[in-house]
C-alpha cells in the first residue's frame, strides 16, 4: 500500500512537470531539453531554503529556514530568471534542432556547474534534510504523512490541469498553436513570435520548477545523479503517449508511462546479479515506446482537438483526427 | 497615379545577397484604394521586395513608408499591426487548427491572447469571442467554407487552403494587403471567386498589391501595374499603356504573351 501511495505521488508530481513540457513543446512547438534543469533547480532551491545552514563538510547556498510553502514560491520565482536567460538566447532565432541543441548545452552547463562547484549545492554529494515538510503545521504523524503528501500533490496537479485546460482552449492557446504551426504567417498577422514563445517557455519552466519543489518534499534529498540528462525522456514520452497539446491526455500519458513502466520492469530478474538491470531496461523500453508512438500514432492516445466541436457519442480519441463535417452538432469547446 | 494619397511608398530600396543585388534602388508607390500588380520575370526581385516591405527581410538601404510612417526594417508583427497584411507564395495555413480558428486568428484580437487575461478575465474574453463569431461566420459563408469549418486546415486541398488564406485576410480587414502569387495552382472557377474576393477587399477599404504571373488576371484585376526587372522598377502605369513599352516587352511581356 505504501508502495502505491508513493508511486501515485510521484506520478502526480511528474504530471506537473510533463504539463510544463506540454506548454513548451505541445503548444509552442519548441523541443526544449533544458526543462529538467529547471526541475532540478526547483528541488535544490526548495531544500536549500528550508533546511537551514549547511553542516560541515556539506556546503550550499541560502541555508534558510523558510516555511516549505513559501520556499516553493520563492524557488519558482528564482528559476524563472534562469529560464528567461536561456529562453531569450535560444528562442531569438534558433528553432527545431538548433534550439534543442542550445537548450541541451544550457542544461549541460548547469549540470557541470552544480556538480563541480561545491559551494552551490554541495556538488556531487548533493543536499539533504528536507523531512516531511508541513507535517508540523498540519500536525501529521509519520504514518499518515504520505497520504497527506499524495493528496497535496494530487490537488495541486488538478489545479494545474484546470488552469492549463482553460488556457489551452483560450485565445492564448490558439495563438500559441498558430505560431507553432506557421511562425511567419503568425507574424504576418501581428503575433510577436519571440514574445509568445518566451512567455510559453517561462510558463513551462515555472511548472517544471513547481514540480521540482514538490519533488523536493517527496525526495527529501537531491544530488546530480538524480537528474541525469535522460530523465527528460520520461517526460517527453509521457506527452507523446498522452497526446501532444492535450492537457488531460498528457496527465493520463504520464500515469501510463510512469506507473506502467515501473510496474512492468519491477518484476524483472536481476540478470547476472546486476541490480541495475530493471532501471536500465526501463530506459530502453521508454526509448522504444517513443519510437513506436512516433511511427504509429504521433498524435498520441488523446489527440489535441483544440477548436473542434464536442460531438455526441464517441469520445474524442475515437473520432477521426481530421474532424468531419459536424456543423449541426454545434457548440465548440469552452472558451474558443 | 490614381487619385488617392500614397498608402505605400517605396523609395531607393536595396537588398544584396552576397554580390547579387536582388533589389536595386527600387522605387514605386501605391495609391490608397487602388489595386496594383507587381510583375516581372522570375528573379526580378518581386518577392524580395515584398519581404522587405513587410519586414520579413532586412533592407540594406532605402525607405518604406506605409500610411505615412517609416517602417523599413521594422519587425514583421509591428508592420502587420499597422494594418499591412501579406500572404506567401505557398498558402501558409495553421495546419493543426480548424478552418474556423484560422479565420478567427485573422481578426487579430491580440489583446485577448495574454495568459493573465485568459485566467483572470476569462468571462470578458469569452464574451468578446462570442461577438467575433458573428464576423467569423459571415466570412466563412462568404468563402463557402462552411462544410470544412471544423476540419484541420492541413487536411484541405490546395485550392481550399488559398480560400482559407483569403478568408484570413478578409477577417483582418487590412489597410494594405500584399498577395504573393494568389493564383498559383488555382483553377479558373476558384480564380473567379478570388477575383471577387479581391474586389471585396477594396470595397471594405483595403488597398491591394498583387504579385502574379498570370497576366490575364493582372489585366482584369489591377488598376495599375509596376514592372520590375533585375531588381529595379522599369515601368509603372496602366496595363494597356505598358503593353507597348519597349523595355517591358523586352523584359517580360513579349516572352509570355501567349499565356
Amino acid at each position: 500500500m505504501a508502495y502505491w501511495i508513493s508511486i501515485l505521488t510521484e506520478a502526480c508530481i511528474f504530471s506537473i512537470m510533463a504539463l510544463g513540457v506540454n506548454v513548451i513543446w505541445g503548444w509552442a512547438g519548441d523541443f526544449d531539453l533544458a526543462i529538467y534543469g529547471y526541475v532540478a533547480l526547483g528541488v535544490y532551491l526548495t531544500i536549500a531554503m528550508t533546511t537551514g545552514p549547511p553542516v560541515a563538510p556539506a556546503e550550499y547556498i541560502l541555508g534558510w529556514h523558510l516555511p516549505y510553502l513559501v520556499a516553493v514560491l520563492v524557488a519558482v520565482a528564482m528559476v524563472l530568471p534562469v529560464a528567461a536567460i536561456v529562453g531569450s538566447i535560444a528562442l531569438r532565432n534558433l528553432r527545431e534542432i538548433y534550439f534543442a541543441i542550445t537548450t541541451l548545452g544550457a542544461i549541460s552547463v548547469l549540470y557541470v556547474v552544480v556538480q563541480v562547484y561545491t559551494p552551490l549545492f554541495n556538488g556531487f554529494n548533493g543536499i539533504a534534510g528536507l523531512v516531511t515538510p508541513m507535517a508540523g503545521t498540519f500536525n501529521l504523524s509519520y504514518g499518515n504523512y504520505q497520504y497527506f503528501l499524495l493528496g497535496f500533490c494530487a490537488v495541486l496537479m488538478l489545479i494545474a490541469v484546470v488552469v492549463l485546460q482553460r488556457l489551452s482552449a483560450s485565445p492564448y492557446g490558439r495563438a500559441l498553436r498558430s505560431i507553432r504551426d506557421n511562425e511567419q504567417a503568425a507574424a504576418a498577422f501581428g503575433r510577436s513570435v519571440f514574445r509568445a514563445k518566451l512567455t510559453a517557455y517561462l510558463l513551462g519552466a515555472g511548472l517544471a520548477a513547481f514540480g521540482g519543489s514538490l519533488f523536493a518534499a517527496y525526495l527529501g534529498a537531491f544530488n546530480p545523479s538524480a537528474w541525469a540528462p535522460q530523465e527528460i525522456l520520461t517526460l517527453y514520452a509521457a506527452v507523446l503517449v498522452g497526446g501532444r497539446g492535450n492537457v488531460r491526455g498528457v496527465v493520463v500519458g504520464t500515469f501510463i508511462v510512469y506507473i506502467g513502466f515501473i510496474e512492468l520492469t519491477r518484476y524483472l530478474p536481476n540478470v547476472g546479479g546486476n541490480t541495475e538491470f530493471g532501471p536500465s531496461a526501463r530506459e530502453f523500453l521508454i526509448g522504444a515506446l517513443i519510437v513506436v508512438m512516433l511511427k504509429f500514432r504521433p498524435q498520441g492516445i488523446f489527440p489535441d482537438r483544440h477548436g473542434m466541436p464536442r460531438a455526441w457519442g464517441a469520445p474524442g480519441w475515437l473520432r477521426p483526427l481530421a474532424g468531419t463535417q459536424v456543423d449541426a452538432v454545434g457548440e465548440q469547446d469552452a472558451g474558443s | 497615379m490614381s487619385g488617392g494619397a500614397a498608402m505605400l511608398e517605396v523609395s531607393a530600396l536595396t537588398k544584396r545577397f552576397g554580390g547579387v543585388k536582388a533589389v536595386d534602388d527600387c522605387s514605386f508607390s501605391v495609391a490608397e484604394g487602388s489595386v496594383v500588380g507587381l510583375i516581372g520575370p522570375n528573379g526580378a526581385g518581386k518577392s524580395t521586395t515584398i519581404d522587405l516591405v513587410s519586414g520579413f527581410s532586412r533592407a540594406d538601404s532605402g525607405s518604406v513608408r506605409f500610411a505615412g510612417a517609416e517602417v523599413v526594417n521594422h519587425a514583421p508583427h509591428r508592420i502587420s499591426r499597422l494594418g499591412l497584411i501579406r500572404t506567401f507564395q505557398a498558402p501558409r495555413e495553421w495546419g493543426s487548427l480548424t478552418v474556423q480558428d484560422n479565420v478567427a486568428l485573422g481578426l487579430r484580437a491580440l489583446a485577448r491572447e495574454t495568459i493573465l487575461r485568459n485566467l483572470f478575465a476569462a468571462r470578458s474574453v469569452r464574451r468578446a469571442e462570442r461577438a467575433d463569431r458573428l464576423r467569423v461566420d459571415e466570412i466563412i459563408e462568404q468563402f463557402q467554407l462552411g462544410g470544412v469549418r471544423y476540419d484541420r486546415a492541413s487536411t484541405l486541398s490546395g485550392g481550399q487552403k488559398r480560400l482559407v488564406e483569403f478568408a484570413r485576410v478578409a477577417a483582418a480587414e487590412p489597410r494594405l494587403v500584399i498577395l504573393d502569387e494568389p493564383m498559383g495552382g488555382v483553377n479558373p472557377v476558384l480564380g473567379e471567386r478570388m477575383s471577387e474576393a479581391i474586389r471585396q477587399f477594396v470595397v471594405r477599404g483595403s488597398t491591394v498589391v498583387i504579385v502574379e504571373h498570370n497576366m490575364k488576371f493582372i489585366e482584369e484585376t489591377c488598376d495599375e501595374v509596376v514592372v520590375m526587372d533585375l531588381g529595379r522598377v522599369i515601368a509603372q502605369g496602366h496595363y494597356s499603356s505598358l503593353r507597348d513599352d519597349e523595355r517591358v516587352v523586352a523584359a517580360y511581356l513579349g516572352s509570355v504573351d501567349g499565356e
